[in-house]
């Protein structure tokens, strides 16, 4: 009678085990947000009739933890979306799948935005602005004759003490490319004063990047540093008074795509990495995440400067990469937040 | 004469084992907790090196984050309980005006996830928030310490609420009758009666709010600005840098705070015995209540209550403004963007009926087994209240590292997040089944021993009856914190079965607050649909129960 009762349960457990992979059917781990997500698998599916199960998350660590929670046993075949910064510490830890898209290569993407192992490929960009609260600025800057701030140098001045956030370097990727792009800009010393500087404006460092923009449109704060595609989404798609300035020296992020290794169906996966190069997914993402292509005949994102208008800091991201750890440990140490 | 008693000890618990229902229960239940509790933990402790290890002293970030853990703690755990206490109190006794709205209301915020009180407060309160600035004209910043606080009071009280009123509902009125014919003022009745009786509940409810308080993130997260502490701080760890090892070792420093509460609370309530008889069933009514005590909870409950419906009304306006803070018209927009996620309420009603009844049955049958001389007896107990120490995080990752590979391959099934949420809410239970039996006579179980009644018919026939009520209070509160839980469905959630808060989670990650506020509210809503109707059902399992 009872090991009729484990023989049950063991039953139930087995029957709630996932079966084996379909050949036709692929698992992607999205960081981009639902929407471009849909889109651009809707598209991938109707084109190689591979259906894709999907699981975004709007952060991309959140994403990579879990790849290597998982690396046992692989449960996604594609990482998508997030900075390099997110893809390379994978590579590094053998956890993903090299590959060289053709499509890449025909499309002459430019090499700066793929791996040279071929771990990751990049199929988006995304420039560091500086976001004005425009509500809050007329009311309460303009009246002062405040200029508004131009070069990464304004976000100094003392009016803005207490009235400027950024997403926090210790814990987010553009927080990280911040710091490392100062880095860059003034050189190793300089930039810590800079950023030391800078500290005592920072009424808050955000522990998410989303989280910089939420407090920006609620007038948390005047003056943030973050992606420009996020602030140009939130004018255009949720109507909030953000403006947004790219000053010189500024860095980029590559946004990427990756294949998970030992994940059930390579052969999905590559197709997939090959479909994100062609134009359609990196119109979509342009079109609603306001976020650059990498392709040359791709429309940019409405809004945003051209990318070639931008003077980008000489940024060194395997440098920045391999630093990463060290530059976030003196961070802690001399800025404390 | 020691050496005696400890061998008479060993046959005693021998003795208790021999039963054959009582030793598959045992056997069931050490299992489970290995299983489900320890072996994750583990998996987890011994993923960072001993060098990782001893990085820690150095790390100046962590040091203030356990200091700012342990001041945030204190305060939140504080002032939640006294709340709680005041709440307990109030819907005990029959004569306080209002009862039945106290106990409604001080059930709300854990329908709330976690992110939208501290959202909703900064809605309210923040620099641009409606009271503080449109109704108040003032310049709030509401971020840190005290944001932080406010929010965890409002969060976590009504958990003490719930295990404090287990025992004021079982403390027998008799008993402050005979105090009072004893020639005691009220006071003294309140004072030596009812909060004497009430000290295990208090401080099982202090255990169980201080290590939510020292887990919680999602206020945290939202509110504390850049106030590091440790919860969140292993939740950034992943989140932003993807360190499943730095991540590990703060918590790691969390699990020891914990322990060291556990043994307070095991020392401070252990020392005296706490029995009433209640399953004797005294009917008589509740003397009346000491009008300044009264009207000091009832007036702790109004205050409480506001700050608590205000949670409610910034979600439902955000539900229906089209866009908060520009433009207040009213719209349906953002109801049309939220029925699309609809399939994701009905895997979050699943997976949260599974898990409050596991969380439930394993309560009770811990709560049991416990409570007599079996082996390992201290053991299972620690275990049964350790993952309430645990960030949810850390159980997520703990579940992945251990059940993502063969014997037990869970990972991919709705199963491993229904145990995951389960266990992790299992101190909730758990305490509040042991409160109950604390408060059992131990004089009906021998009654009932000396009919004839042996092992696991004590339990069915004795405890059950008297442990319903812990059983929908253990149900009741690991359903809601399961419906409205994020931290570990973002680990264990696969493609397919995504949880509705999981879904609002993604949408406040994309800036659509709109939407997530119309998704909070439909799964608002579903979760008091599914309550009520278990509500109900258990009613009729409640009534033959004396309420004392």
């Amino acid at each position: 009678m009872r090991r009729g009762w484990v023989v049950l349960l063991l039953g139930l457990v087995m029957s709630a085990a996932p079966a084996g992979a379909q050949a036709r059917r692929i698992v992607v781990y999205s960081a981009l947000p639902d929407l471009e997500t849909s889109l651009i698998n809707r598209e991938f599916t109707r084109r190689t009739g591979i259906a894709v199960e999907a699981l975004s998350v709007a952060a991309a660590g959140t994403l990579a933890a879990r790849i290597r929670a998982e690396r046992e046993r692989p449960r996604a075949d594609i990482f998508v979306g997030g900075s390099v910064d997110f893809h390379a510490p994978l590579a590094r830890e053998g956890l993903l799948l090299p590959y060289r898209s053709p499509v890449a290569r025909e499309a002459r993407v430019s090499p700066a935005f793929l791996d040279r192992d071929g771990y990751w490929h990049g199929w988006y960009l995304g420039i560091l602005s500086i976001i004005v609260n425009t509500e809050r600025w007329d009311r309460e800057m303009a009246p002062r004759r405040v200029p508004k701030p131009a070069t990464w140098d304004d976000l100094l001045r003392p009016e803005f003490r207490g009235q400027f956030i950024m997403p926090s370097p210790v814990t987010t990727g553009a927080g990280y490319i911040f710091v490392a792009g100062q880095i860059f800009r003034l050189g190793e010393d300089r930039a810590w004063a800079y950023l030391r500087e800078l500290n005592r404006n920072v009424a808050q460092y955000t522990p998410t990047a989303p989280g910089t923009i939420t407090l920006l449109e609620r007038g948390e704060a005047v003056v943030a540093m973050m992606w420009a595609h996020e602030a140009i989404g939130a004018r255009r798609l949720r109507f909030q008074p953000l403006e947004v300035i790219v000053p010189p020296d500024t860095a980029f992020e590559i946004g990427a795509v990756s294949i998970i290794r030992g994940g059930p169906n390579p052969e999905g996966a590559r197709a997939y990495v090959d479909f994100l190069m062609t134009r359609t997914p990196q119109d979509i993402n342009a079109r609603y995440g306001f976020r650059y292509p990498v392709r040359a005949d791709v429309e940019p994102p409405a809004g945003a400067p051209p990318f070639e208008s931008v003077k980008f800091v000489r940024y060194d991201r395997e440098w920045a990469i391999a630093n990463a750890e060290r530059v976030r440990e003196r961070w802690t140490r001399e800025i404390g937040r | 004469m020691g050496r005696l008693g400890v061998v008479a000890a060993g046959v005693e618990a021998r003795r208790q084992l021999a039963d054959p229902g009582l030793a598959l229960a045992f056997v069931g239940g050490a299992a489970a907790l290995g299983l489900f509790v320890l072996y994750p933990t583990v998996r987890v402790l011994l993923y960072p090196t001993v060098h990782d290890y001893l990085t820690i002293p150095q790390s100046v970030r962590w040091i203030q984050a356990a200091r700012n853990s342990l001041v945030s703690t204190v305060l939140s755990t504080s002032t939640a309980v006294l709340v709680g206490l005041a709440f307990a109190f109030a819907i005990t006794r029959p004569d306080v005006p209002g009862r039945r709205f106290f106990r409604t209301v001080a059930l709300l915020p854990l329908f709330a996830p976690p992110f939208m009180v501290a959202f909703s407060y900064i809605l309210l309160f923040g620099r641009q928030g409606l009271v503080t600035r449109h109704l108040l004209g003032l310049d709030v910043n509401i971020f840190g310490l005290h944001g932080l606080w406010l929010a965890q009071t409002v969060a976590f009280f009504p958990l003490a609420m719930l295990v404090i009123a287990g025992v004021l509902e079982s403390v027998s009125p008799s008993l402050e009758h005979a105090a009072r014919n004893l020639g005691a003022d009220e006071w003294q009745v309140a004072r030596t009666v009812t909060l004497a009786l009430a000290r295990p509940g208090i401080a099982g409810a202090a255990l169980v709010v201080a290590i939510s308080v020292l887990a919680d993130f999602g206020n945290a997260v939202v509110i504390a600005g850049g106030w590091p502490l440790l919860a969140t701080e292993a939740w950034f760890r992943l989140e932003g840098m993807a360190d499943l090892r730095g991540a590990s070792l703060v918590v790691a420093m969390l699990v020891v705070p914990t322990t060291g509460l556990f043994l307070v609370e095991r020392y401070w309530v252990g020392r005296r015995r706490y029995t009433t008889i209640t399953g004797r069933g005294g009917r008589l009514e509740r003397p009346p209540t000491y009008p300044p005590l009264k009207w000091a909870a009832f007036s702790v409950c109004v205050l409480t209550s506001v700050l608590v419906v205000l949670i409610y009304l910034g979600v439902v306006a955000g539900a229906f403004t089209a866009v908060w803070g520009r433009d207040w018209s009213i719209t349906l927009d953002h109801w049309r963007l939220a029925s699309d996620r609809v399939t994701s309420l009905w895997a979050s009603l699943r997976v949260a009926a599974g898990a409050g009844l596991v969380t439930a049955v394993a309560g009770i049958l811990l709560a049991f087994l416990t409570s007599r001389p079996v082996p390992l007896r201290r053991a299972l107990d620690f275990l049964a209240v350790l993952p309430g120490a645990l960030p949810g995080v850390f159980v997520g990752v703990g579940f992945v590292l251990a059940f993502n590979r063969p014997p037990l391959e869970l990972v991919g099934t709705p199963w491993v997040l229904v145990l995951a949420l389960a266990f992790w809410h299992l101190p909730l239970g758990y305490q509040a089944a042991v409160a109950q039996l604390q408060q059992i006579d131990r004089s009906i179980e021998e009654a009932a021993s000396n009919l004839g009644a042996r092992g696991l018919h004590l339990l069915r026939d004795v405890y059950l009856p008297l442990l319903a009520r812990a059983f929908v209070e253990g149900f009741t509160v690991s359903f809601v914190r399961a419906v409205t839980n994020v931290s570990i469905a973002v680990f264990l959630v696969s493609p397919g079965n995504v949880v509705a808060t999981f879904a609002i989670l993604n949408m406040i990650g994309n800036g659509i607050w709109g939407g997530a506020a119309a998704l909070t509210t439909m799964l608002l809503l579903v979760t008091f649909a599914a309550l009520a109707a278990a509500r109900l059902a258990a009613g009729r399992a409640l009534r033959p129960v004396p309420a004392g």
